[in-house]
């Protein structure tokens, strides 16, 4: 079975990609308008946006990233994980219930569409779908990234395809999840999002089976090789530092609820007493998956520390490199496929509210209405904006040489630190005002991409997008203490009551 | 005060605690230094000369950080079914959590002293600590969303106070349409 390694792994994604395409065209037959392409009629049960959620969460950032950050920095990005179950504790909590209810009686497809039924201020909107046009262009690149490193390094293995190039990764990659967003919208999206979330928790919790065998002695001996080598990386804050590590945790502990991607997938329940049964199914499934992101990495730092293995051209070579150097055939085949999973089923997510942030809201904001035949302009939208990212994905690479997990955290700092005090404390507090959403999302906008512009290095590798969240949840909270409190719509009001 | 004054209060000490971060003059290291040998990787250096500028700032930091993800937390339950028993479990959890980050940090700090630790479920001690406490720690709060969800989050009387606003809305929406044909 090792002399078709190759043939097994390219056969079990090629499975997995035709699967996605034919959910792609069996979603086209259930779409037959843009409430359907943007939110499959809010009528999804609690098994597929549980499994939704957590795949769109755990995406090539973690898949490809984490282990990627894991090699390089050891464990300072797993804050980025053991925050989760805070993270689902204030989605749940603070907006589950709510964005619901609005979705229900405003009839919202989106985020913009929640905060102006929240504000009333059409500007509020316009600048929340700005702001996740921008974030997506850099989170849907880390995706096309991703999903185009991994396909490389298993191209790369073959006779045929020794050769291939990224562009050409990008290129192939990127026209599967095209076709089936395009064709099926969120519904093919969250469909696709099932058989993803399954792929992923299967092969999270292979892989650590796996990676807990490369060693003798497990990962007691990955402990003490990296212990005998420095040490600091395989401690709670690795080689980054306490700080880097807790502004981190920050970050994504209480981002978690301004990810569009994810607070969407909350307005498309059927029921909101379905929220009880999608939070604990959300975190099992994280979990299970996002073992891979600790036990790859490790285990790859400490073969190359170990002097067992050789060091890796760059660190988001880690998974890649695990699965097709250490797993066993048939299980790197799944893995892999896995792999994609996690990459495309948040890609798909960035690509559906991308595609409203720009035909549903900046139309709806600019000019009061929305436009004719959305369903038509909402397909070109998406196809547009993958195009635009893929381009966007290889000048981050070949210009700046940046990696997968990296970009991540700056595409979620940029959802979190604009987005969690107009979502995550607006939705839960009534004196919230407008001018405080507006100056909250423009100066964290400003302090985010300022500091990556200017590239200005942050003493003791603070997170910039935690300063970006800090500066904005203050600012919100106390320009709306200042400003005089206005009646809210009759609707709104009588949700905020409950 | 209100669960948005604390909110606000918390924000503001970790403001200051971050500012007066910033103003110490970093050691060299501080965020890890590159591999001497391997490309990309990076090496953690002295962790106890890393801290030496800041103290137990990092300490203090996470404590407020949690102290303010729990007031948010409870800035989800509307305050009339905010009752002992939520405020025991809510406390509960929030001690949990701070002890958990108490074995953290204080099993870091050990290791900094000694430069020893054991290994515990495969990682040393303050690791295993962080891998499984900190995570466990907060899905106390989750339990309490699953278990108490028709006490506190949801409760019947909310779902038929919501079920009438949507029914007055389509009401309204029906009359609307109905004047509009006429």
């Amino acid at each position: 079975m090792e002399a078709f390694r190759q043939e097994i792994i390219l056969s079990s994604v090629f499975i997995y990609l035709v699967i996605c395409i034919g959910v792609g065209i069996w979603a086209m037959r259930r779409t037959k308008n843009a409430n359907d392409f943007f939110v499959a009629g809010k009528g999804l049960g609690p098994i597929v946006v549980s499994l939704a959620v957590f795949s769109s969460t755990l995406s090539g950032f973690g898949f490809v990233g984490g282990p990627g950050l894991v090699y390089a920095t050891g464990l300072s990005s797993m804050w980025m994980v053991v925050t989760s179950a805070l993270g689902y504790a204030t989605g749940f909590y603070l907006i589950s219930k709510r964005i619901r209810m609005i979705a229900e009686v405003r009839d919202t497809v989106s985020m913009p569409d929640v905060v102006f039924a929240r504000y009333g201020s059409e500007a509020a909107r316009l600048l929340t779908a700005g702001t996740i046009l921008l974030g997506v262009l850099g989170y849907l690149a880390t995706q096309i990234l991703a999903m185009a490193l991994v396909l490389q390094s298993i191209l790369t293995g073959t006779e045929m395809f020794a050769d291939v190039s990224l562009v050409m990764c990008v290129v192939m990659s990127s026209t599967v999840l095209i076709f089936y967003c395009v064709t099926g919208g969120v519904i093919a999206s969250v469909y696709t999002d099932l058989v993803q979330g399954l792929v992923m928790i299967v092969s999270g919790a292979l892989v650590v089976i796996t990676a807990a065998h490369v060693f003798d002695g497990g990962f007691s001996e990955v402990s003490n090789i990296l212990l005998s080598n420095g040490g600091e990386d395989i401690m709670p804050f690795g080689t980054l530092g306490a700080m880097a590590s807790l502004t981190w945790f920050f970050l994504f502990g209480l981002g978690l609820a301004g990810q569009p991607h994810i607070a969407t997938k909350l307005m498309m329940n059927r029921k909101i007493s379905d929220n009880r049964i999608i939070l604990p199914m959300t975190i099992f499934g994280y979990v299970i998956a996002a073992m891979l992101w600790i036990s790859v990495g490790v285990v790859m730092r400490a073969l190359v520390l170990g002097d067992v293995g050789m060091p890796l051209a760059s660190p988001d070579q880690a998974a890649p490199m695990f699965l097709t150097t250490y797993a066993h055939p048939l299980l790197a085949g799944v893995v892999f496929a896995g792999l994609f999973a996690a990459i495309m089923s948040t890609a798909d997510s960035f690509l559906n509210i991308g595609a409203a942030a720009l035909i549903h809201d900046i139309p709806k904001s600019i000019r009061g209405k929305v436009l004719d035949n959305e369903l038509f302009w909402a397909r070109v939208a998406t196809v547009g904006l993958a195009v635009l990212a893929s381009f966007f994905a290889l000048y981050s690479y070949y210009e700046n040489g940046d990696l997968v997990g990296l970009l991540g955290a700056f595409g979620w700092a940029t959802f979190a630190a604009a987005l969690v005090p107009v979502v995550l404390i607006g939705l839960n507090w009534k004196q919230a005002s407008s001018t405080a959403a507006i100056v909250a999302i423009s100066s964290s906008l400003i302090i985010n991409f300022g500091i990556a512009v200017f590239k200005i290095q942050i003493p003791y590798n603070i997170s910039a997008g935690f300063l970006a969240m800090l500066v904005s949840m203050i600012l919100f909270i106390v320009i709306s203490l200042l400003a005089k409190p206005k009646q809210l719509p009759h609707d709104i009001d009588r949700i905020m009551d409950l | 005060m209100k669960s948005i004054h604390f909110v606000l209060l918390f924000l503001l000490i970790i403001a200051g605690i971050t500012g007066y971060i910033l103003l110490t003059e970093p050691p060299v290291g501080a965020a890890g230094v590159p591999h001497a040998t391997i490309q990309g990787m990076s090496a953690g250096g002295d962790g106890a000369a890393r801290l030496a500028t800041i103290g137990k700032a990092p300490f203090y930091f996470q404590i407020i950080v949690i102290l303010l993800a729990v007031s948010l937390l409870t800035m989800a339950v509307h305050e009339r079914l905010r009752d002992t028993r939520f405020y025991v479990l809510m406390g509960s959890a929030t001690a949990f959590a701070l002890f958990v980050w108490y074995k953290v940090y204080s099993g870091y700090e050990a290791y900094l002293a000694t430069g020893e630790t054991d290994i515990v479920f495969g990682f040393p001690v303050p690791t295993t600590w962080m891998l499984w406490g900190i995570w466990g720690s907060f899905v106390l709060f989750d339990l309490i969303f699953v278990f108490f969800f028709r006490n506190y989050f949801y409760t019947h009387e909310d779902e038929q106070a919501f079920e009438q606003l949507v029914a007055e809305l389509n009401a309204e929406k029906d009359s609307a349409a109905k004047q509009g044909d006429a």
